[in-house]
Parts: C-alpha cells; sequence; structure tokens
C-alpha cells in the first residue's frame, strides 16, 4: 500500500463512519421533506450502478482508463455527501466528475468533446454550452476542497499479486470486485488496502470462471453468503481442519499481514448485499425517476 | 454539523457561488510576477488573520470580453490537488484555494527570497560568491523537500532557481507544482501526454535525448545544474532552445546538448549503455561528426570547471568551512551522471559525505551570514487582483529564463 495514503486527505478527510454518512443523509431528508416525498429516488446503490453505466458510456469513445472512472465516481460519491441531490442535475455532475478525474488520471479529454459525447446520451439534460460544465467544475473542485487525488484499491492489488502468487484469472476477478466496490459506499468508509484484500479473498475463495459477477449476481451472492462467510469466519480458528491449502496460504497470510479482518468481513458483507440489490436494478426505471426530477425542478437549466 | 449546507448563496448544488471572497480574508498589498498561468500578488491577512501571503491567481481564458468558464487546465488542477496533499517544511506552504470569479486563487505563505533573486543578487555590483555554509544548506534542504516529494510519488519536473523559493529566515520551499505529477499512475500516463519538461538549461540528457519516460532522476539532473550555478552564478548548460516547428514536432535540443557534452565530454554508450537505443542517439552523433575530432572532449571536463569556478569564486582550494572542497565536487558529478540509472537519488545525496563531513548544516541558510538579501519586488502598476486577468508579459523583479521555458509548455498542454 502506498507509503502516503496514510498522510493522505482521502484518510483525513474523506473516511467516513457508516453512522456519519447515515446522519448527513437523514439531515438531507429533513432538511427537504416535500422534495423527497415529490421525488422517491432508487436505492442509491442502484442509482450508482446507473451512474457507472452512465460513466462507461461516456469513457467508451475516450478510451478512457478504467482508474478515471474509478475516480469519478468516487468524486460523484463525495459531492453527494455535501450536497442533496434533489438540488443537482446529476448527469451535469457525472459528466463533470469524469472531465474533471481524467485530467486527474493523466487521460485528459477537451471539454467540448466531453460535452458533445454527453449530449449524444443526454440531450435534454446537457446544454450545448460549455460554460455550464466549467461552472460545475468549480462547485465540485470546491465541495471537495481541492482534494483530488483519490488512491485505489487496484494499487495495492499489483503489489499484491507477486507475494500472495495471484493467478491471472484471480487478479482479473478481484479487479472486477474492486470495479463492483465502487457501486456501494464502501469507498467513503473503508481504506483502498482493505477493499484489496476483499476483493483477492472473494477472488480466491470463488475462483468462479466468470470474470465478472455482473448479471451472474444472485448466485454469487448466495455463494458467497454460505461458503465465504464460513471461511471468513474460520480465520481466526487456525487449529480446525481448515480451508484447502491455496486458501490456507492466503489466512497465513493475513494473520501476518495488519490488515483489520474485521473491516474485511464487513466489506465482504457490504458486496453481498450489493449483489443481492442488483436483481431489482432497472435502467429504466432510474432514468424515468431522474429524470422527472430534473425536469420538473428546471436543474437542467 | 452541517451548517454549510445551509448558505442562502448558494443556488443549485452545480451552479457556484463562492462562500469565500478573497478581498474579504486578504488585503492585496502589490503584484509580484507574471507568468504563463496567472499572476502572483502579495497580500497580508485580514481580521486578525497574520501573515504575509503570495497569491498565485489562474488566469480564466477570455471568450471575447466575457470571461467565461472554459474548464480549468490540467496543470492548474495537478497544482491544486498536489499542494493540498503535500505537507513539508521543504515545500512551499499552501494556505487555501478559493475559486472566487471564475478564477483560481491559490494563497500560499509568502517567501521573501528565491534562488533566482538569491544568486542574481551576489552579480550585483560585482561578483562575489555565495558563502559556502550557505550553498550547503540550500542544497541540503533542497534534497531534502525533493526526497519528500520523491517519497510521495511526486515529480516536479521544473526545478530551476526561480521555482526554489527561500524564507526570510533561510527556509528552502520548493515551488511552482505546476508540471509536477504523480509517478506511480500506471500504464502510459509517463510517456504519453506532455512532451516537453523543464525549463531547458536544467533539462536532462535523457530527456534530450527524446526519452519519454521521467523517472526521479530528471529532477536530480535539475538538482546538479542548481548546485553548480550556486557556486558559479551562471547556469552551467546556457543553451539556445531550439523552438518547435509547425507541425510540432519536439525537435533535438542540439544547442543545449552541446552546452552539456562541452564541459561533460561525449557520452558514450560505455558510460551509457541505455544511449543507443534512445530516439535520438542518431542526432547526438551526426552533431559529435559535424565538428573536427577532438572538438568536443572525450572524457568529462566537469572537475576543471569545477576548480576554476572554486578559485573565480575565491573559495578555497582545499578542504574546510570556506569550501565545498572535494566533496562537493563529488556530489555534484554524481548528480550530474549521464546515466539516469546511475545517477545519485535524494535520498542517497542526502547521505553523501559532503553533508555528512564538515559539521551541521543550519536549516536556517542565511545561518552566519553578514550581508542581507533585498526584499521582493512588489510594484503597484496593477495590484487589483479582480480585474487583472490578461496575462502580463512583463516581469517585475528580475530577468528571467522562465518565460522561456513556458512558452513550450504552454503548448503541450
Ligand atoms: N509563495 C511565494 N511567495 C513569494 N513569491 C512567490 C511565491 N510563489 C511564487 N512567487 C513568485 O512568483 C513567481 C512565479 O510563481 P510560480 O513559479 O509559482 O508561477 P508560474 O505561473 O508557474 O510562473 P512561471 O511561468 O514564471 O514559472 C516565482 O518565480 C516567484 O518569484
Ligand atoms: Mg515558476
Amino acid at each position: 500500500m502506498a507509503a502516503n495514503y496514510w498522510a493522505s486527505t482521502q484518510r483525513r478527510h474523506w473516511l467516513f463512519t457508516k453512522e456519519r454518512l447515515a446522519d448527513i443523509r437523514e439531515s438531507f431528508r429533513e432538511r427537504d421533506k416535500a422534495a423527497h416525498s415529490q421525488f422517491p429516488l432508487p436505492d442509491q446503490r442502484l442509482l450508482n450502478i446507473y451512474f457507472s453505466q452512465q460513466l462507461i458510456k461516456l469513457g467508451k469513445r475516450m478510451s478512457t482508463r478504467q482508474q478515471a472512472l474509478a475516480t469519478a465516481q468516487v468524486y460523484i460519491k463525495r459531492f453527494y455527501t455535501k450536497n442533496e441531490i434533489r438540488h443537482t442535475n446529476p448527469y451535469l455532475v457525472v459528466t463533470t466528475a469524469f472531465y474533471l478525474a481524467c485530467k486527474m488520471e493523466e487521460c485528459p479529454q477537451h471539454i467540448r468533446f466531453v460535452v458533445a459525447e454527453a449530449r449524444n446520451f443526454w440531450p435534454e439534460f446537457i446544454a450545448p454550452d460549455v460554460s455550464k460544465l466549467g461552472e460545475c467544475e468549480f462547485a465540485l473542485i470546491s465541495e471537495m476542497n481541492s482534494q483530488l487525488i483519490v488512491h485505489h484499491p487496484y494499487r495495492t492489488l499489483s503489489e499484491l499479486q507477486p507475494e500472495l502468487s495471484l493467478t491471472s484469472d484471480e487478479v482479473a476477478l478481484a479487479w472486477s470486485v474492486i470495479n463492483d466496490h465502487y457501486l456501494t459506499d464502501l469507498p467513503l468508509l473503508y481504506p483502498p488496502h482493505v477493499i484489496a484484500v476483499m476483493a483477492i479473498i472473494v477472488a480466491v475463495v470463488f475462483k468462479p470462471s466468470q470474470t465478472s459477477f455482473h448479471g451472474t449476481a444472485a448466485p454469487l451472492a448466495g455463494a458467497m453468503r454460505d461458503g465465504g462467510m464460513n471461511i471468513l469466519a474460520a480465520l481466526g480458528d487456525k487449529n480446525g481442519a481448515g480451508p484447502p491449502p491455496r486458501i490456507q496460504k492466503l489466512v497465513g497470510w493475513l494473520a501476518e499481514s495488519e490488515v483489520d479482518i474485521r473491516a474485511v468481513i464487513e466489506c465482504t458483507q457490504e458486496l453481498v448485499s450489493l449483489y443481492e440489490i442488483w436483481e431489482n436494478y432497472s435502467e429504466k426505471h432510474c432514468k424515468e425517476l431522474l429524470g422527472r426530477m430534473v425536469k420538473s425542478k428546471n436543474l437542467d437549466k | 454539523m452541517l451548517k454549510e449546507h445551509l448558505d442562502p448563496r448558494k443556488p443549485s448544488g452545480t451552479g457556484y457561488t463562492s462562500k469565500v471572497r478573497v478581498r474579504d480574508k486578504y488585503h492585496i498589498v502589490g503584484f509580484i510576477s507574471s507568468g504563463t498561468y496567472g499572476r502572483v500578488y502579495k497580500a497580508l491577512g485580514k481580521n486578525g488573520q497574520k501573515g504575509e501571503f503570495a497569491i498565485k491567481k489562474f488566469k480564466p481564458d477570455k471568450e471575447g470580453e466575457i470571461i467565461q468558464y472554459t474548464g480549468l487546465s490540467q496543470s492548474a488542477i495537478r497544482e491544486m490537488a498536489l499542494c493540498s496533499e503535500l505537507d513539508h517544511a521543504n515545500v512551499v506552504q499552501l494556505e487555501e484555494i478559493i475559486l472566487e470569479d471564475k478564477a483560481i486563487f491559490m494563497v500560499f505563505e509568502y517567501t521573501e527570497h528565491d534562488l533566482l533573486q538569491i544568486i542574481h543578487h551576489h552579480t550585483q555590483p560585482h561578483r562575489h560568491a555565495i558563502p559556502a555554509p550557505m550553498v550547503r544548506s540550500i542544497l541540503f534542504q533542497l534534497l531534502n523537500g525533493l526526497l519528500y516529494l520523491h517519497t510521495s510519488w511526486v515529480l516536479h519536473r521544473d526545478l530551476k532557481p526561480a521555482n526554489i523559493l527561500v524564507t526570510s529566515s533561510g527556509a528552502i520551499r520548493i515551488g511552482d507544482l505546476g508540471l509536477a505529477r504523480l509517478f506511480y499512475k500506471p500504464l502510459n500516463s509517463l510517456f504519453s501526454g506532455d512532451k516537453v519538461v523543464v525549463t531547458i538549461w536544467y533539462r536532462a540528457p535523457e530527456l534530450l535525448m527524446g526519452s519519454r519516460h521521467y523517472t526521479p532522476a530528471v529532477d536530480l539532473w535539475a538538482v546538479g545544474c542548481i548546485f553548480a550555478e550556486l557556486l558559479s552564478l551562471r547556469p552551467i548548460f546556457k543553451g539556445e532552445e531550439a523552438k518547435m516547428d509547425s507541425k510540432k514536432t519536439v525537435p533535438f535540443q542540439r544547442n543545449q546538448m552541446m552546452k552539456i557534452i562541452e564541459i561533460m565530454g561525449l557520452p558514450t554508450k560505455d558510460i551509457w549503455p541505455g544511449i543507443v537505443s534512445m530516439p535520438e542517439y542518431s542526432q547526438l552523433q551526426s552533431l559529435a561528426m559535424s565538428r573536427a575530432p577532438g572538438h568536443f572532449p572525450r572524457s568529462s571536463n566537469l572537475e576543471g570547471w569545477y576548480q576554476s569556478c572554486l578559485k573565480n569564486g575565491g573559495y578555497a582550494t582545499s578542504s574546510g568551512a570556506g569550501t565545498p572542497g572535494a566533496d562537493g565536487y563529488d556530489l555534484l558529478s554524481r548528480l550530474l551522471e549521464y546515466d539516469p540509472t546511475k545517477r545519485i537519488t535524494a535520498q542517497e545525496a542526502l547521505e553523501h559525505p559532503y553533508f555528512k563531513n564538515g559539521g551541521p548544516i543550519s536549516a536556517n541558510c542565511f545561518e552566519g551570514f553578514e550581508g542581507k538579501y533585498p526584499h521582493r519586488r512588489v510594484t503597484q502598476d496593477d495590484n487589483d487582483i479582480r480585474s487583472g486577468s490578461l496575462p502580463g508579459t512583463k516581469r517585475s523583479g528580475l530577468p528571467d529564463d522562465s518565460l522561456m521555458g513556458r512558452a513550450s509548455k504552454r503548448l503541450k498542454e
């Protein structure tokens, strides 16, 4: 893990407890009850799935790196800890987060190109005038206090690959687990190396043939709940009959490392519940609710 | 707890109104400098906030007469993000960043001096060398700040005297992180993107030879150049920059390479095995061929350069506190090592005998120094921080090399 994560603004200013996040969201609701009852929105994770799919669309033609999409997702999360979503045009926020993240992750895109691309997908929500995006960039940077450097679990994953002699399948799977964790609150709750360890455990323990969970979430969620939790529970019990050697090696490493096992288990649970709720995802539904909200509140103006 | 959300001035979440106003918090006392990206002003804190500040304003682009939001430059974004993250006694201290009126205001602690100004002062009215203990303290602090940057995975990429700030109490602060970037970013990042980096006189030979793979070694070459300049009061490799042609291809910096060769000798594959695979290798060969045999020294003449530099500066040629001596030469030669893979690192440099021998190093580079450096020049011709959105071409204070370097920097953004 990066030596400088410990001193980073991410650790000092952008790690929340679950309770604190819940408080923030509750205070948004308290402050604008009318909007909340008038414009119900899907579960935050379903919205996140929707946002991430929009980001992927945006990034497609611009050969954007995965890491930039991940950074954009973190920016969106941070921004919405400071702003009630119902007071914003989420399409503009998503586009701006993308534009800003591309600059930060060293794959910059011209503002005109980003706006044109966004208008391809959501002409009714993005104005042709680039200054709207420029203004939103100010809002984003200001809400984040210019703290734009994001530490991601991907790096820990590649650092641990040789140490744990992970196969390329395992790495690919862990990688996609990391991609998925951006759909939850986990990036605001845990340090990146905890997420990386969680992703590795999931990958090694399940070794499924599929390279991505998407679409096959439910069986995996089940398997993780039944099998994974047992294995995790057995982590402390080093004298038991124990899991297969491959997994034992990982268990041994975990015991040696100073990684917080409890945190890793909590992360796994978050992921399981993501895969469960994923079953209810409907792109159309998200689009309709967001569209109604933006249009009737004139948030796109 | 969440009072900030109740700001009545704030329109919808994506519209923007600054919560903090520069002029409510700072009193602008004058104008310091104007660079490619904007202007630097001197300011005093208001409302009980003590201290002096330097406010760097990134100019907004103008479209016609009205200033518009046009998206921030990548350079501004990097500088803002890095300065918010970094915290070290030898790196310039950021106070806050204010986004207001479509412009960015980075508020830094004020530093009374910089190395360009200090070096310049020692040439006026006639040359008088910078005392050896002061050079040693400057270099130590500079390397210490650089070690911090490198262990934080940050390459500075534009180290030069104008960007090395010095406080009135003699502390060195590495400034101007406008070109700095993180180097752990994987894959293509350090190959693609910006092509030209570092003001040409301080540019490492591997960059001149067309390498697009930046490593921390590029910064250490620049430190070597700065070390030499502190001793001789002149840029050691003062080449002329070949301008980018209309096709925006980066030309081979023939003249700059020649200046290096004149002192360091022709780089060969024996001392720098990687050189044969560098993009500009054939250019280097034709450069060598274009001159009469023996025109360029076969081997390094740095020691000769160093000895005459000591002599001209009135430094003792033996050893002692009055001279950088033989240890200083050894360190210089390791910083100005052709092969980037063999060049000394910041960590190693800090442990070099030049610092280990010869007693304690003061954290105040002026300690024991009798002289006085003039204050930074602050002018009144433009201290309206709000209207000054057009970049001035004029620099107050000293003539500077930086405009030249930045001209090419602009092209790559
Ligand atoms: N903290 C500071 N205190 C006092 N003066 C400063 C400070 N920071 C910068 N300056 C002055 O302003 C000049 C320009 O600052 P800086 O290098 O950060 O901006 P820049 O736009 O990148 O300029 P350039 O293109 O000239 O390199 C410095 O060389 C120095 O003279
Ligand atoms: Mg500068």
